[in-house]
């Protein structure tokens, strides 16, 4: 039985790789989707001030939202890595099981 | 006969290998769940129908937006909400998703909160509030999608 360590390792990164790039989009969009929101947001809350819709105590609870928002959003993009992460790993681990597979079909 | 015992115990390591690899498979997220998906948005849904038929049925004018005409509705979205926390805090695996909707839940208790300390609200904090709600339930919306990137990997 041979197994060339090499050539699996070099695929098993390939593999990851490619996982990772396929989904770089998401992860772009996602992030751009979540700053435009921000951006609206922010506005809506400054015109809303300014008409005196709200009151600056108003104003200041909303602004802490943010906080909470922010750490949604970042919750949100973990899930998204980890996902990526899960995927990538156990494609990485098929490529080894498929290297071993053959290795014994040749015994 | 050497050569017959080398093979049989390559061979053995390497079904011991096979079926390390197999039950070694990383899981770092639940599965996609759909019926949990569904679940967010209708609850979505109801906070975004709550606070649009507040703005426009209603007018801060003549106590129209006294705490008490909202109450009920406060509470039912309340206890939807109780629930899809509940629902994702079983699920193994799903702490950030979790803790969306505690942030959920929490904005949405400090908002009624709000309103019953003032016995009215504005249309401009009703718009704010229904943005505020609205970008939270998109977080928890995309933390489940993306759950979804799982579905054809390697088994």
């Amino acid at each position: 039985m041979k197994v060339n360590t090499n050539d699996v390792i070099l695929e098993m990164l390939a593999v990851i790789k490619g996982t990772v790039s396929d989904h770089w989009d998401e992860v772009k969009t996602t992030t751009n989707q979540f700053l435009q929101r921000r951006k609206v947001r922010l506005e809506l809350l400054a015109e809303m001030l300014e008409k005196g819709e709200i009151t600056p105590a108003r104003f200041k609870s909303r602004l802490e939202d943010e906080k909470l928002l922010l750490e949604a959003e970042l919750n949100a993009m973990a899930v998204i890595s980890k996902a990526i992460a899960q995927k990538a790993a156990n494609a990485a681990i098929d490529v080894f099981e498929k290297a071993i597979l053959a290795a014994i079909s040749t015994i | 006969m050497n050569n017959t015992l080398s093979k049989a115990i390559i061979i053995l390591v390497s079904v011991f290998l096979v079926t390390c690899t197999n039950s070694c498979r990383v899981k770092f997220v639940p599965d996609f769940d759909s019926e949990l998906y569904s679940k967010i948005e209708t609850t979505s849904k109801a906070v975004d129908r709550f606070y649009l038929l507040m703005l426009e049925t209603t007018s801060a004018k003549d106590n129209e937006r006294a705490y008490s005409n909202f109450s009920k509705q406060y509470v039912e979205i309340e206890v939807e909400l109780n629930s899809l926390l509940l629902q994702n805090k079983i699920r193994p695996l799903n702490e950030n998703s979790t803790r969306i909707c505690e942030i959920i839940l929490q904005t949405w208790n400090k908002y009624k909160e709000e309103h019953k300390e003032d016995n009215s609200i504005s249309d401009g904090l009703i718009k704010i509030n229904q943005t505020y709600m609205q970008d939270l339930f998109f977080a928890l919306q995309v933390s489940e999608k993306a759950k979804e990137i799982l579905i054809n990997q390697p088994k």
